[in-house]
């Protein structure tokens, strides 16, 4: 850059800023999406029952929180998911770790494993219905069999990454088994089993959707699914919208926090490559 | 018997999967290390020097002979061979303070009295001010300085260190080298010190032994009489010094270094 390039450099620089205060960075991707759609909606391209504007889906939004149902249907998804996420993860995470940790317990599970997790979540469905009804109890183990596969995969490849080096240190201070795992296996496996926990709730949320379309006769995905029946478009994106408000919700008050105060801050992993 | 450690006819044979055949790593070392003696083992690249290090600190197995420390048989790792790495192997989720005192609270030490004892000996390796922060803060030195501080304040019976110098730049080398021998002299520290650079070697030590290329056998075991406390400033044009690592260079380049054993792919 030239001398004679700085001070603008430092004008467009301050304006930024100015904006930036104007727009906290968290707002203003969410802005512009919101921007973009009503814009696309005034063209008027496409039948407003086939594509609802902003302005319509927050109306149905405010509606459906008013009656009631939205609230309803959402905490019959969360119960779902987060028993289901439960389940799933309490079976996975400790397989993982005997599975990683003990040679003969791998040699059995890892072909079982192998078998079963090619089958996707939804595959279930059938049998869910056979064996638990319609209904939540078939949404939710629907959601195990999704969860269950992702999280032991990725336990599964942290304890493959540990270096070995770190254990032999620790050995030389001397620590035991169960030290060398409270102390090195398992802090050095969670940015792993934050994007198991990640990747499982986002299977989790796959399946949700998809196991109360077919499945349940309540839930945000049955929501969705009835609202299409009814061309109601605009409650078909106020069920799709509040997955994700769910989830970045989840995301931002739970997940990040965690790994701000653990992985980022130990330096193992990082928000971006600013440098290269 | 008033060696601290006793390695008697240390062998070690590895199968290599690349060449499909038997390696000899090591082979007969014989070598006694007397309690505050500085020992280094230096050997071309390949000669087993590292190999030997493991099995002192438990760490890899022997073929045949033994290492008694202590008169004590190494069967595996233990607090008593603590180790310095080259590659520093600090945990990354313990501050350094975490980390220097860890070994003390595996022992089951009170936590004011192991946090004492960690300050000593973060202070004593110039890490004063930096007891909260995690290794990816520190640079490469203050990493090395933490670990060195993490072993010593376990009192182990002997410090291992394999090439820990070997990561850093040439001139915080020299700074911890000097800082090395101003420690383990005032800690008086037993300490078996791997290394490929010969200098370095010299500059540390009470004796040096040099391997030869592989397998490794026992070449050279010179004693180092150079006053201390070392000082590279003083010491790198001293006659004595000089006249020590020719002695030693010769004898590593008489001996050769490994004969490549892998076989051409075919």
């Amino acid at each position: 850059m030239s001398v004679a390039d700085a001070p603008a450099a430092a004008t467009s620089g301050r304006r930024r800023a100015r904006l930036a205060r104007f727009w906290p960075a968290e707002v203003l991707p969410f802005a512009v999406g919101i921007l973009v759609w009503q814009v696309l909606s005034w063209l008027d391209i496409w039948p407003r029952v086939l594509f609802p504007s902003p302005l319509e889906v927050a109306q149905a939004f405010a509606a459906d929180v008013a009656s009631g149902v939205l609230l309803v249907n959402l905490w019959v998804s969360l119960k779902s998911l987060l028993l289901g996420f439960a389940l799933g993860a309490a079976i996975a995470i400790p397989l993982g770790y005997l599975m990683g940790l003990n040679r003969a317990s791998r040699d059995f599970f890892d072909p079982l494993v192998n078998l079963l997790q090619a089958i996707p979540g939804l595959a279930w469905i059938p049998f869910a219905i056979l064996w638990f009804g319609l209904g939540q109890g078939a949404v939710t183990f629907i959601i195990v069999m999704s969860v269950f596969f992702p999280v032991l995969h990725n336990v599964l490849t942290g304890i493959r990454m540990v270096q070995p080096v770190l254990i032999e240190a620790v050995q030389t201070l001397g620590a035991g088994r169960a030290a060398v795992i409270g102390h090195v296996i398992f802090p050095a496996t969670l940015p792993n089993l934050m994007t198991g926990v990640r990747l499982g709730i986002a299977f989790g949320f796959r399946s949700l959707v998809g196991g109360e379309m077919i499945a349940s006769t309540d839930g945000l995905g049955y929501a969705i699914f009835n609202a299409q029946q009814y061309f109601q478009s605009a409650r078909i994106a106020v069920g799709m919208l509040t997955i994700g408000i769910t989830w970045l919700a989840m995301d931002r008050l739970i997940l990040r926090p965690i790994e701000q105060r653990t992985t980022m801050r130990w330096g193992l992993v990082r928000e971006g490559i600013e440098t290269a | 018997m008033s060696d601290l450690l006793v390695a008697r006819n240390v062998s070690k044979t590895y199968f290599d999967t690349v060449a499909n055949d038997d390696v000899v790593a090591l082979k007969g070392i014989s070598l006694s290390v007397a309690a505050h003696e500085f020992v280094s083992v230096i050997g071309p690249s390949g000669c087993g020097k590292s190999t030997f290090l493991r099995i002192v600190a438990g760490l890899d197995a022997p073929t045949a002979g033994d290492v008694l420390v202590t008169g004590r048989k190494v069967t595996g790792p233990g607090a008593d061979r603590g180790m310095v790495f080259q590659e520093y192997a600090l945990l990354p989720w313990k501050t350094t303070e975490a980390n220097v005192e860890f070994g003390l609270r595996l022992k089951g030490m009170p936590k004011a009295q192991r946090a004492a004892i960690a300050q000593r000996f973060i202070d004593l390796v110039g890490l004063k001010g930096f007891e909260k922060k995690y290794p990816h803060q520190l640079s490469g030195g203050m990493r090395q300085r933490a670990a060195v501080a993490r072993v010593l304040a376990n009192n182990p019976a002997i410090l291992l260190m394999d090439e820990p110098f070997a990561a850093v730049d040439a001139m915080t080398r020299q700074r911890l080298q000097e800082e090395l021998t101003a420690i383990t002299a005032s800690e008086r520290t037993t300490v078996l010190f791997i290394t490929h650079a010969i200098d370095e070697a010299v500059f540390l030590s009470d004796r040096v032994v040099a391997l030869s290329g592989r397998p490794g056998r026992i070449v050279a075991d010179i004693r180092i009489d150079l006053p201390r406390p070392r000082q590279w400033e003083s010491l790198a044009g001293d006659g004595r010094f000089i006249r020590y690592r020719d002695e030693l260079t010769q004898c590593i380049h008489e001996n050769g270094a490994t004969r490549e054993t892998r076989k051409e792919p075919t």
